[in-house]
């Protein structure tokens, strides 16, 4: 699974850390921050978390 | 579909993901394409993202028929049939109500120059009064639409002086806790007039044009344009006559999203298993403090049930899944980052938990009856993750006390 994220597009809403915690979270900064090689069986959270960007910054490949 | 906004676009992704390969017909009231509303009141009016950058679908998309700047006006459950302005009739086998809100109009008339704000077509009004030279903005309620937009106008440099009336003693003070006076002393700091305490009674007006605001106090605030910032109401206006039950002028539907019939003493009864509501419209039993449901104003609702409520009704009320949600919001103002989960509005004790309170970074735990119930952030969002956690797992707790059944309003 490849995650990718525009920096761009991210605001650092932090939606998809509450939806897979285990992948996406914040710095002090409230910059995101993504865990490198995620277990494949998260890979339904990790859409649910694109699906809830607001701002659709996160791509999710081979999932 | 009636209903084109964020609910009513995850709606038709998630029908067509789930191999829907049916006719699919979307109403929507408003002319423009589906659009994402939270930049509206920030990047928008700021300038920084355009029209096109928040389109959430294109006229192509979901192999749907369009149905554009028409609104639907009545629904015949018997028949099925959804009736349009114009005297048109959609029939359904399936109907997915999220018609949202409208802005809560000012209760009278209003003279030329005061304007609401939920739509496209009112931040084009509002950038056009801006663009016209307007720099003399009275913004009526510190709600969130309100103090997004006396952030935003203040923000363009172009010299707007922005005077936020508001009621109650404080902005946004349904964040509870220190945030609200966090978010009064940084707007004061951007130059904006904070006006708290202060009831509206009514415009001045220079012939037919706002000329002032004039606050119950006898005073007067001139003004080129106003805002009227007061809430939303839930667009079921159309819906009366329907026989759904429609507790505080909203759809209620049942924790799988199909919408309750109204019984015949007016409470709600069963549910019409081919019809799901999603988003600012919804009432969910899902959805609930310590007192009952509570309606969600919150994108991250309306995108999640969207999902959900075509799933389901694609399933059936049998095979459905329930809607499991933890709240959450964001907003921005004043170079403040707010973020929020849980029902924050509805705990009675507030704990600074990190950080000081009444300070610009620090993370707020709101309590009921010693159970978490929600927590605010301020420039800390990382923390607001673990609160996310403990509340499901208060939700998954049983409750403490009572039947267990749902306090029902009487249906208006």
């Amino acid at each position: 699974m490849r995650i990718t994220v525009d920096y761009g597009l991210c605001d650092g809403l932090g939606q998809c850390a509450l939806v897979a915690p285990e992948v996406f979270a914040l710095d002090d900064d409230e910059q995101l921050v993504v865990a490198p090689d995620p277990a494949p069986e998260l890979a339904g959270k990790v859409a649910a978390a694109a699906r809830a960007c607001p701002v659709r910054a996160i791509s999710v490949e081979g999932a | 579909m009636v209903g084109a906004g964020l609910a009513g676009v995850r709606a038709c992704e998630s029908l067509r993901a789930r191999g829907f390969g049916g006719t699919l017909t979307v109403v929507s009231d408003e002319p423009d394409l589906p659009y994402d509303r939270p930049p509206l009141t920030k990047q928008v009016v700021a300038g920084t993202l355009t029209e096109a950058d928040i389109r959430l679908a294109g006229a192509e998309d979901f192999g749907a028929r369009w149905i554009r700047g028409t609104a639907a006006v009545g629904l015949d459950r018997v028949r099925r049939r959804v009736r349009l302005a114009g005297g048109a009739e959609l029939p359904y086998d399936g109907l997915v109500l999220a018609t949202g809100a409208q802005a809560r109009p000012w209760p009278g008339q209003v003279p030329a120059g005061v304007l609401t704000v939920r739509g496209l077509a009112d931040v084009r009004a509002l950038r056009a009064a801006v663009g016209g030279g307007a720099r003399e903005v009275v913004i009526v309620g510190a709600g969130f639409v309100g103090v997004e937009l006396a952030s935003s106008l203040v923000g363009l440099g172009l010299g707007v002086r922005v005077t936020l009336v508001e009621p109650f003693r404080r902005p946004l003070r349904a964040l509870g806790g220190t945030v609200p006076d966090v978010v009064a002393a940084a707007a004061r700091r951007a130059g904006v007039g904070l006006r708290l305490g202060t009831a509206v009674s009514g415009f001045r007006t220079a012939g037919e044009r706002v000329a002032g605001v004039v606050p119950a106090d006898g005073s007067d605030l001139p003004a080129e344009l106003v805002v009227v910032a007061i809430g939303m109401v839930p667009a079921t206006g159309w819906l009366a006559g329907a026989g759904l039950a429609l507790p505080s002028g909203r759809v209620h539907c049942d924790a799988r999203l199909f919408a309750r019939t109204a019984a015949a003493d007016g409470t709600a009864g069963a549910v019409d298993p081919r019809i799901v509501v999603a988003g600012d419209v919804a009432w969910c039993e899902a959805v609930r403090s310590a007192d009952g449901p509570v309606p969600l104003e919150h994108w991250s609702n309306a995108a999640a049930q969207g999902e959900l409520a075509a799933g389901n009704l694609l399933a059936g009320p049998a095979a459905a899944d329930g809607y499991e949600h933890v709240p959450s919001f964001w907003t921005s103002a004043f170079g403040l980052r707010i973020k929020s989960v849980g029902l924050p509005g509805t705990g009675g004790r507030v704990v600074a938990e990190e950080g000081e309170p009444g300070s610009e970074k620090v993370v707020e735990a709101h309590y009921r009856d010693g159970r978490l119930v929600g927590a605010v952030s301020v420039n800390l969002g990382k923390r607001l993750v673990e609160y996310a956690r403990r509340l499901q797992e208060e939700r998954d707790r049983p409750e403490p006390a009572g039947d267990g059944r749902i306090p029902m309003p009487v249906a208006e």
